[in-house]
């Protein structure tokens, strides 16, 4: 066997080395997906209004300022979670979700529903990370599962717990974001966080990750 | 009776005719006509009334300040009669013939007084449109026996040189703002001041009813909910940490690879041709 011979077959063997480790790291790294679409949807659509035939007839006073129960702490145990909520709304500019600047901190959608609301979309969302301060509250949400439990506290001092049923990923251009925030429907909660390929130059993910729990 | 079975085939005519047309809307439904929400606000002080629609009573001693409804009603005219509480329909002490509802409005029925102080009756179309997230909607009507008025929301004038049966609306931020109506121009307050507590996703209707001369103004309001958008998206990461993408490496490595494997067959396969 010659020495070029030799250096042939090492380079062809170094060749299907390295395309054996990309095609293992590109089936690892693979997102997880989603998981219960089905049910998530089923939570949302609208819960039939009862109208009887009477006509109903009430004092034509000025709305009252009734407040909703707002969650004050999130504790997901299976992927080791206990974070402070803050009550926030929209930036003024960009009219998007005004997540918490603190990546240890997340934030409740206070136009939404509070926790004792008996219809509609809890909302709160969180950072998976970010480039000046790392991990955030919700890195490992992608890794929750139907199943897995969320406990949420009011500031009622009232403790609420709610189980998983779906973990959905979309790309932001296509999430149905009126489903989200809707305010009808079964009473749920609806985590939210960023997820899938990350684009440095714009510093953003291609994906939002989102976990529907229904109460216990 | 002859007479009698003739009445009862008539009958079923029109039980089968209205079938019938009933069927055809069904279908036709989806394009256009949606049934529309018709609400009743009363605003003339003093004055309990029953309601009457198309000649039935549909609200019986109907307090003034009170709100009814919404209603489904289907599109076309109606005629609406306010009678005293258990007095004929004979004897309305106001009525509106031919009131035309469209289809699949939103819509407000006002009794109340004009600016001289008779009782009328005025339709308001209310605005549903979709507001923005964060945002409310106020939408303030003049249905009082009083001159133009100017609303005022934290003592700086919002809506101005508002008129009888006129509206003026806007989309303000969600929230708390202490309200007042001043007579136009002036800082004479004629209703309030009074917290306006405005929902995110609503639309707050509140009607200045009464008389000025008689010294019983007042508001009367009327919330409609539903209307909010969602945010536009949730930005919630800048690290890149949990980039699931493949990154740059990865095409490098899988290019070498390829690479490799093509140099090297072919200098084993120049090799081998050459020992032959």
């Amino acid at each position: 066997m010659t020495v070029g011979n030799r250096a042939a077959l090492a380079a062809v063997a170094a060749g299907a080395a390295a395309l054996a480790v990309a095609t293992v790291v590109a089936v690892v790294s693979r997102p997880a997906g989603s998981v219960g679409t089905e049910q998530a949807a089923a939570l949302a659509s609208p819960t039939a209004a009862s109208t009887g035939p009477v006509v109903a007839v009430a004092p034509g006073a000025l709305p009252d300022d009734a407040e909703p129960v707002r969650p004050v702490r999130l504790r997901i145990p299976a992927i080791e979670v206990t974070a402070r909520v803050d009550p926030v709304g929209v930036d003024e500019r960009t009219q998007e979700f005004d997540v918490p600047p603190s990546v240890d901190e997340i934030g409740w959608y206070r136009y939404g529903p509070g926790l004792a609301a008996e219809s509609g979309s809890v909302v709160i969302a969180g950072h998976v990370d970010s480039a000046e301060q790392g991990k955030g509250a919700f890195y490992r949400l992608r890794e929750l599962a139907p199943g897995d439990t969320v406990t949420a506290t009011g500031d009622d001092g009232t403790e609420r717990t709610y189980r998983v049923v779906a973990r959905e990923e979309y790309d932001k251009t296509k999430i149905p974001l009126e489903r989200y925030f809707a305010r009808d429907g079964r009473p749920r909660l609806t985590l939210i966080t960023c997820g899938g390929p990350f684009d440095a130059e714009a510093r953003r993910y291609r994906d939002n990750i989102v976990v529907t729990a229904s109460p216990v | 009776m002859q007479f009698a079975y003739l009445r009862r085939a008539a009958a079923g005519g029109a039980v089968a005719a209205l079938t019938f047309v009933g069927a055809g809307i069904a279908t036709a439904t989806p394009a256009y006509a949606a049934d529309s929400k018709v609400s009743v606000v009363h605003g003339i002080p003093d004055t309990p009334v029953d309601v009457y629609v198309n000649g039935e009573k549909t609200l019986e001693n109907f307090e003034p300040g009170d709100v009814a409804g919404p209603l489904d009603l289907p599109e076309g005219q109606y005629d609406l009669a306010l009678t005293r509480p258990g007095e004929p329909i004979g004897e309305a002490i106001l009525t509106a013939d031919d009131a035309e509802v469209p289809g699949g409005a939103n819509i407000s029925i006002a009794a109340h007084l004009d600016a001289d102080g008779e009782p009328t009756i005025t339709p308001f179309v209310n605005d549903t449109a979709r507001v923005d997230a964060g945002k409310a909607r106020l939408i303030v009507r003049h249905t009082a026996a009083a001159p133009a008025v100017d609303v005022r929301a934290g003592g700086s004038p919002v809506f101005e040189g508002l008129t009888n049966p006129n509206e003026a609306k806007g989309d303000v931020d969600a929230g708390s703002v202490s309200a007042d109506v001043v007579l136009a121009g002036t800082d004479t307050v004629v209703i309030g001041p009074a917290d306006l507590n405005l929902s995110e996703g609503t639309a707050t209707i509140v009607y200045a009813i009464g008389s000025a001369e008689a010294e019983n103004l007042a508001v009367v309001a009327q919330t409609i909910d539903g209307l909010h958008s969602a945010p536009s998206g949730v930005p919630s990461g800048t690290g890149g940490q949990a980039d699931t993408g493949l990154g740059t490496w990865w095409y490098a490595l899988a290019g070498a690879g390829i690479l490799l494997l093509v140099a090297g067959g072919a200098r084993a396969a120049v090799v081998r041709s050459g020992r032959r």
